[in-house]
C-alpha cells in the first residue's frame, strides 16, 4: 500500500496542503490541476528526485516502509513519462532486460543467464502481442507502441508503485483511449498502485481516485 | 618498426585515456552546481598550448623539476631519478597528450550533452534501480562514444603526426614516427625523398589503422556495456568516476603551476636553486626582448589574420549550407584536423615550391586557415544552427530584407559565439608549428618555432621565456573575448538554445 501523509507543497507565491493519500494494490490515483501547480513536482518528489523550484514536505510510506530517506534507486517506484525514454542504443528486448531485476531467477532458483533474460523479456512482449517489436529500436516504433513498451519495461522492473506523468498525452485520442485502458488493466492485474498526472479530466477511469490540486491551492498574500 | 608501433600505441592510448577521463569528469560535473564553473573555465583551459603542457610537465615533474626538487627538499636528500617523470619518453608523451586532450573532449561532450536527454535517461535508470554512476556508463556512455568518433579521430590524427612535442619530450630510441618522417621530408638525398614518399603512405596506413581501432574499441565497449545492461549488472569501475570531482581544481592548479614554473625559470630559477639562493632578475627578459620582437609580431600578425579569415569562412560555409539546405557531413569540413598534418603540409610545400612562391607571412596565414577554420566550425556550428529562427521571422514581419536580418539579428545574436571562435582560432594559430616551419622554410619565425628551436638546446631559462609568452597569448585572446562578450546584452539567451 502507498501512503502519503501531511504533504505540503509551497513556493513564494502559493501553497498546497494535500489530503492524505492511501492507495491499495492495483489502485489508481489521477492527479489533475492547471499547469504550474506542482503536479509533476509532486511526482518527482515521490520518486525521490531533487526538487528545485518548490518546497515539499510530507511522509511517504510504501508497504509500511518509510521512503523519505531513500534514494531513487532504492525506492522501487517506477516512472513513466510522456516521452517514455526508451534508451536509444538498446533495442526493445534489451530495454526490457535492462529493467528486469538482476536477481531474477528461473523456476529452479538459478539466476537467469543472458538468453533466459531475453526470453523472459520476449514473454512479456508476447503477452501483449508485441513480440514483433523485440528487435526494433525506439525510433522504429509508433507512439502507441512506445507507450506500451514503456509500461512493460516499467513493470518488468517489478516496481511496488508506479508514477505516470501524462504518459499518453502525445497519442491521438483514439490510441490514447485504447492504450490507457490497457495500461490501467495491466496495473490492476499486477496489483501495482499508481499515481497518474493528467490534463484530460474526461478520460479518468471510473474506478480511479481523483485529486484536483486546484481545490487545495492557496495564494500567499505578499 | 618499433617507431611505428610505439607511435600507434601512443596515438591510440593517449586520446582514449583522455576520452575516458573526460567522460568521468563530465558525469561528475554535468548535473551539479560545479558545472557552470567548469563551462566558464573550459575555453581558457583548452587554449593552453600542447607544447606548454608538455614542457610544463617536464619542468615540474622530471628529475630536477620544481615539484621533484621541492619533494627532495622535504625529505632532506635527493630523490631517486625513477621517481621523476622521464624528460623524454613515451610515458611522458602519453601523459602530456592525455592531460591536454581532456578539456577538448569535455568541450565535445558539453555540445553533445545539449542534444541528448541525459537527465531523463539517468532518472529512468535510477527509477529502475541503478545507481547514478552505473546509469551514466550503461545508458549515456555508449551513445556519447559513438558520437565522439570524429573528435577521437581528430585527437588521434593530431597525436600521430605531432612534431614539436615529439621532438622535445618523445623518446629518442626509437624516435616517434613523426620525427623520422620529418627527417626524410627535409632530407636532400634521393633516398630520403623516396623514404618521404613511402613514409607519407605509411602514415596514411597508420591513420587507417587508427580508424579501425576506433571502431573496434567502440564495438568491444558497446558490446560489453550492452551485455551488462541486459544482465542488469552495474559496472565495477562506475565508482571510480567520483575521483574526478576534483578534476577542475587539479587542472587549474596544474595550469597555474606550469605558468608559475616558466615565470620562475625566466627570472633566474634553475635546477640547482633553492628559494633563498636565487638572484631574481628580469635580465633574461630584457636580453630576449630584442630577439623576441620579430617572432612575436609574426605570431600576432599571422594569428590575427588567420583567425579572422577562418571565422569568416566558417560563417560563409554555414550560411551557404543553410541557404541551400544541403548539409555536408562534418568530416568534410573538419578534414584539416582529421588528416595527419605532416603529410598534408608536405603536399602543400611541394605545391608552394612548384609555384615558386615567396616565403612571406601571407603564405603562412593561408596554411593556418584550414586549421583555424576547422576549430571555428566546431565551435560555431551548434550556435549557428540552433539559433531561434523566430527572431528573424519577427524582423521579416517588420519588413527587413534578408541581409538586414542577417546582419542586425543573426550576426548580432552570434557575437558571443563568434568571440569564442575567434579566441580559439587565434590560439590554434599561435600553437601551429608544422605549417609555419615547413612553408616558412625557417625564414618566418614565430614564438612557437623559436620556442621549439630553443627548447631543443639546453637553455631551459630562455625556453621558459618563450613558453610563457606562447602560453599567455591565447589567455589574452580569451580574456579580451570574455570581457567583450560580457558587454553584449542578451548574449546568453541567444547562444544557449
Amino acid at each position: 500500500m502507498l501512503r502519503i501523509i501531511n504533504c505540503h507543497i509551497s513556493t513564494d507565491h502559493w501553497r498546497i496542503e494535500l489530503p492524505d493519500i492511501f492507495l491499495q494494490s492495483g489502485e489508481l490515483l489521477v492527479l489533475t490541476g492547471p499547469s504550474g501547480m506542482g503536479k509533476s513536482t509532486f511526482l518527482h518528489w515521490v520518486l525521490g528526485d531533487t526538487i528545485k523550484h518548490a518546497n515539499i514536505s510530507g511522509e511517504i510510506h510504501l508497504n509500511d516502509v518509510s521512503l523519505n530517506a531513500l534514494s531513487i534507486e532504492k525506492r522501487c517506484i517506477g516512472l513513466l513519462m510522456q516521452d517514455v525514454h526508451l534508451f536509444p542504443h538498446l533495442n526493445v528486448l534489451d530495454n526490457i532486460c535492462f529493467a528486469l531485476p538482476s536477481s531474477a531467477k528461473d523456476k529452479g532458483g538459478q539466476k537467469l543467464n543472458k538468453n533466459q533474460r531475453k526470453e523472459a523479456a520476449m514473454r512479456l512482449l508476447n503477452k501483449i502481442d508485441m513480440g514483433y517489436v523485440g528487435e526494433h529500436f525506439a525510433e522504429q516504433l509508433s507512439g502507441g507502441e512506445r507507450s506500451r513498451v514503456g509500461l512493460i519495461r516499467a513493470l518488468a522492473n517489478q516496481p511496488k508503485a508506479l508514477l505516470m506523468d501524462e504518459p499518453f498525452a502525445a497519442l491521438d485520442p483514439q490510441t490514447c483511449a485504447q492504450v490507457s485502458q490497457w495500461a490501467f488493466e495491466q496495473l490492476h492485474t499486477q496489483g501495482v498502485p499508481a499515481i497518474m498526472v493528467s490534463h484530460d479530466i474526461n478520460n479518468i477511469p471510473p474506478e480511479a481516485q481523483h485529486l484536483d490540486l486546484a481545490k487545495y491551492y492557496r495564494r500567499i498574500a505578499s | 618498426m618499433s617507431s611505428v608501433t610505439s607511435t600507434l600505441f601512443l596515438s591510440l592510448s593517449a586520446p582514449l585515456l583522455a576520452l575516458y577521463v573526460a567522460f568521468m569528469v563530465y558525469s561528475q560535473y554535468r548535473f551539479n552546481p560545479r558545472w557552470q564553473a567548469l563551462e566558464k573555465r573550459l575555453a581558457p583551459l583548452l587554449s593552453l598550448p600542447h607544447l606548454a603542457v608538455a614542457l610544463g610537465l617536464v619542468y615540474l615533474f622530471s628529475p630536477g623539476g620544481m615539484v621533484y626538487s621541492a619533494f627532495a627538499g622535504i625529505i632532506g636528500h635527493a630523490a631517486p631519478d625513477w621517481l621523476g617523470l622521464p624528460r623524454k619518453s613515451l610515458l611522458t608523451m602519453i601523459l602530456a597528450i592525455s592531460i591536454k586532450e581532456v578539456p577538448f573532449f569535455l568541450l565535445i561532450f558539453s555540445a553533445l550533452g545539449r542534444q541528448l536527454a541525459i537527465k531523463d535517461w539517468l532518472l529512468q535508470g535510477r527509477a529502475l534501480g541503478y545507481s547514478e554512476s552505473a546509469s551514466w556508463w550503461l545508458l549515456v556512455f555508449p551513445i556519447m562514444l559513438k558520437q565522439s568518433r570524429l573528435a577521437l579521430l581528430a585527437a588521434m590524427a593530431y597525436t600521430l603526426s605531432v612534431l614539436d612535442i615529439s621532438l622535445l619530450i618523445g623518446p629518442n630510441i626509437p624516435e616517434l614516427y613523426a620525427v623520422a618522417l620529418y627527417n626524410w621530408q627535409t632530407g636532400f638525398t634521393s633516398a630520403d625523398q623516396a623514404n618521404a614518399f613511402l613514409g607519407n603512405l605509411l602514415l596514411l596506413i597508420m591513420l587507417a589503422t587508427l580508424i579501425t581501432g576506433i571502431y573496434l574499441h567502440e564495438w568491444l565497449v558497446v558490446m560489453r556495456l550492452r551485455t551488462n545492461a541486459v544482465m542488469a549488472k552495474p559496472l565495477n569501475i562506475a565508482r571510480l568516476s567520483r575521483v574526478f570531482t576534483a578534476w577542475l581544481g587539479f587542472f587549474s592548479l596544474l595550469t597555474v603551476a606550469i605558468l608559475v614554473t616558466f615565470l620562475l625559470w625566466s627570472l633566474g630559477w634553475n635546477s640547482q636553486s633553492t628559494l633563498s639562493s636565487i638572484n631574481w632578475s628580469p635580465a633574461l627578459w630584457q636580453d630576449e626582448w630584442f630577439f623576441m620582437q620579430g617572432p612575436l609580431l609574426n605570431s600576432l600578425h599571422i594569428a590575427f589574420f588567420s583567425s579572422i579569415l577562418g571565422v569568416a569562412i566558417t560563417l560563409l560555409a554555414l550560411e551557404l549550407q543553410q541557404q541551400s539546405q544541403r548539409y555536408l557531413p562534418d568530416y568534410i569540413w573538419l578534414l584539416a584536423i582529421l588528416l595527419p598534418q605532416l603529410s598534408m603540409v608536405h603536399g602543400w610545400r611541394i605545391a608552394h615550391s612548384d609555384l615558386s612562391a615567396s616565403y612571406t607571412t601571407s603564405w603562412i596565414i593561408l596554411t593556418h586557415i584550414p586549421f583555424t577554420f576547422a576549430y571555428s566550425y566546431l565551435v560555431l556550428r551548434g550556435p549557428f544552427q540552433s539559433l531561434n529562427r523566430h527572431y528573424e521571422l519577427v524582423a521579416a514581419s517588420f519588413g527587413y530584407t534578408y541581409w538586414q536580418r542577417w546582419w542586425q539579428i543573426r550576426f548580432m545574436l552570434l557575437r558571443p559565439a563568434l568571440l569564442s571562435a575567434l579566441a580559439i582560432a587565434f590560439s590554434v594559430s599561435i600553437a601551429q608549428y608544422i605549417p609555419t616551419l615547413i612553408i616558412g622554410a625557417g625564414r618566418i619565425t614565430t614564438i612557437t618555432t623559436e620556442a621549439v628551436a630553443i627548447a631543443s638546446g639546453n637553455e631551459q631559462s630562455i625556453t621558459a621565456v618563450y613558453m610563457l609568452v606562447q602560453a599567455i597569448l591565447p589567455f589574452i585572446a580569451f580574456l579580451i573575448a570574455s570581457v567583450l562578450a560580457q558587454r553584449i546584452r542578451g548574449s546568453f539567451d541567444a547562444t544557449h538554445h
